[in-house]
């Protein structure tokens, strides 16, 4: 397959990128010490190897766009300020989470952040965007919605809707399908009988682009090259970002199904360490910064896991609170 | 010349223009409702008067435009979805469910959206264009639902629903469109939602029944006049939430209680409303509530076997006799 090559960018911006992706990686890393430990009330969804995904095309929007992340993008909500203790609170159910302990594990998100809070039924997060992108034109401002979803997903019916809606409407949408090679425990070639996810694009009247899901900055040239699209009232596009998921659909599931050389062929390729070889390539950290972005990634993971321990949980007499808006 | 009455079909249209022209963020999309002036010509004009920014034709994609309403909801718009028929609201199901309904109670986000969908039967239209679907809808939490039975009620009605933060399903009666008409001009007032209205008083039994019910149960009421037995009809008008008050007021008055829905009878509207009655008023009834209900069969097409799957006036003249005399 062809990827686009990578692009220089401005160097503040790559050292915030590597820094979001190598907190993710520090806080999902927690995480799962964490449901090991028993902390977590369910399972964990982690996005190992989607970092590169995730920080590439948060950083490639403004702060006054509007995502639609799912449960594979947690550098997308700690790029916009989202804190890790948050998450965790999520995946707990503590009071304090960004939902108050209503809902739970993945659907974390902030609306005062521009992130929309995903549900379960994906990618109906897909159609979701194309309102919110609907929304930030109809007030005139040039503001562009972007959507994410994995291979799985795009087998749904919202997947079609959402973006033949978004080409027709000529609305301001990015959607990412993060090709992970696996919905659950179905491979690629029990979702898909087209070559790639890039090519449904062209049926659309879209444009779409296939990526190095493990280079971020490949990823945010073609982010950054379909939200100037998009703001510019050129439409939307899809960009497929290939990666394989290292984990299993969550952490109770040990990935069997998995060939094991297909898992040894990608670890060979760890997003965030090959993120942190090209700043010191390219001159911009020695390697002792490197270590030392890792170091404080995992500090502040640690910390924020010590601080969200404590946290309280829901009062039960607010069971039925909040279920109408005044 | 003015018009000196004006049609159920008109209110709706009437209402929905003047919130428009008084709410910059109302806009209203579904298909044909643009160019065509939707199926049943309800905003015929609106295209022109309001401009194709805030009326919005779409493809046929109930799922993908429901959630790009929600979406632009959740940025503060404040859309009105036409589903041509509620039928059709079927393939919607999961975005109303699953990121509308329950969106506040999860996020603490409202969503402002207004459902119109025209249901019921009567018309020969068959299984699939003749549904009620207030009881599937009825279940769900953070939907208000309203089902206007008259001209009035369906401009004030659809003004509070439009100003509404929840998602509200607003049921009008494609069957009443054109055979109910009222004075002009009609008063652009909101109705309160949850508010139901004793549309008749009388002593000898409550009618409690909705939409087309009301109608019916009004001209049994009068034809039961006749024969000395005065019966009260409650036109409950919300469904969502229930005016409990206003219902245990009257058959606290009468001790007997008839329940009249078009929709079908197992699982429907009036177990919630039987169940409810005998909780709050067991000692004061003097029968059992009693339900007058569809046939628990799809609406079938040809005209005698329709008449004989939804309430028709003798079986209600009937009913209410028997249980007023019991």
């Amino acid at each position: 397959m062809a990827y686009p090559t990578t692009s220089a960018v401005d160097a503040d911006l790559a050292v915030r990128m590597f820094e979001v992706m190598a907190l993710m990686r520090a806080v999902e890393d927690r995480m799962v010490a964490m449901y090991r430990q028993g902390e977590l009330l369910g399972s964990l969804y982690t996005g190992h190897w989607h970092e590169a995904i995730a920080v590439g095309t948060a950083s490639a929007l403004r702060p006054t766009d509007v995502v639609a992340p799912l449960h594979r993008d947690l550098g997308v909500h700690l790029w916009r300020g989202l804190e890790p203790w948050e998450v965790m609170a999520s995946f707990m159910g503590k009071a304090t989470s960004p939902t108050g302990g209503r809902d739970g594990t993945l659907h974390y998100g902030r609306l005062d952040l521009n992130i929309i809070n995903p549900v379960s039924h994906i990618p109906n997060n897909y159609p979701i965007a194309t309102g919110a992108a609907f929304a930030m034109r109809y007030r005139g401002t040039d503001g562009v919605a972007m959507a994410y979803c994995g291979d799985g997903a795009t087998s749904r019916g919202d997947f079609h809707e959402a973006l033949n809606l978004a080409a027709v409407m000529c609305l301001p949408c990015v959607f990412v399908v993060e090709n992970n090679q696996f919905a659950y425990s179905t491979p690629l070639t029990h979702t898909t009988a087209a070559v790639d996810f890039a090519t449904k694009a062209v049926a659309y009247g879209m444009p779409g682009v296939r990526v190095d899901g493990i280079d971020v900055f490949a990823v945010h040239e073609a982010a950054a090259a379909a939200v100037a699209r998009a703001r510019a009232g050129d439409g939307p596009s899809l960009i497929e970002a290939v990666t394989l998921r290292m984990h299993g659909h969550a952490e109770h599931d040990p990935a069997d199904y998995v060939p094991r050389e297909l898992i040894d062929q990608w670890a060979k390729r760890d997003p965030v360490q090959e993120a942190a070889a090209r700043l010191v390539e390219l001159g911009i950290l020695d390697d002792d910064g490197v270590v030392a972005v890792f170091k404080r990634a995992h500090d502040t993971a640690l910390e924020h896991r010590n601080k969200v321990l404590g946290m309280p949980m829901p009062e039960p007499d607010s069971e039925e609170d909040r279920v109408y808006a005044g | 010349m003015p018009a000196e009455t004006v049609t159920y079909l008109d209110a709706i249209g009437e209402a929905l223009a003047s919130e428009m022209e008084a709410d910059p963020d109302v806009f209203l999309l579904g298909e044909d409702v643009g160019q065509f002036g939707g199926a049943f010509k309800v905003t015929r004009g609106f295209l022109e008067r309001f401009g194709p920014r805030r009326v919005v034709d779409t493809p046929i994609a109930e799922s993908g435009f429901t959630g790009l309403a929600c979406g632009a909801a959740l940025m503060g718009l404040r859309p009105v979805v036409e589903f041509q028929f509620a039928d059709f609201i079927s393939c919607a199901f999961d975005q109303i469910i699953n990121n509308c309904s329950r969106q506040y109670y999860r996020t603490g986000n409202p969503i402002p959206v207004t459902f119109r969908a025209p249901f019921g039967a009567r018309l020969r239209a068959g299984p699939t264009h003749s549904q009620s679907i207030e009881a599937y809808f009825g279940h769900i939490p953070g939907l208000k639902i309203v089902a206007p039975a008259t001209p009035q009620d369906a401009a004030g009605l659809l003004i509070s629903a439009i100003r509404d933060n929840n998602p509200v399903l607003y049921l009008e009666s494609k069957y009443l469109y054109r055979r109910i008409e009222a004075p002009a001009p009609l008063s652009l007032d909101p109705v309160p939602i949850g508010s139901a209205a004793v549309v008749r008083e009388g002593t000898a039994v409550s009618l409690l029944t909705y939409s087309v019910g009301v109608h019916q149960g009004l001209e049994a009421a009068e034809q039961l006049a006749a024969e000395g037995i005065s019966v009260e009809v409650v036109d409950l008008r919300t469904l969502v939430p229930l005016d409990v008050a206003t219902i245990t007021a009257s058959v606290n008055k009468t001790s007997r209680a008839v329940v009249l829905h078009e929709d079908a009878r197992r699982l429907g509207y009036g177990a919630e409303i039987a169940a409810t009655v005998q909780e709050e008023c067991f000692w004061r009834l003097d029968g059992p509530v009693i339900r007058i209900a569809g046939k628990n069969t799809p609406i079938p097409t040809s005209p005698a076997l329709e008449d004989a799957a939804v309430p028709q006036l003798p079986e209600i003249i009937d009913t209410l006799r028997r249980v007023a005399t019991a």
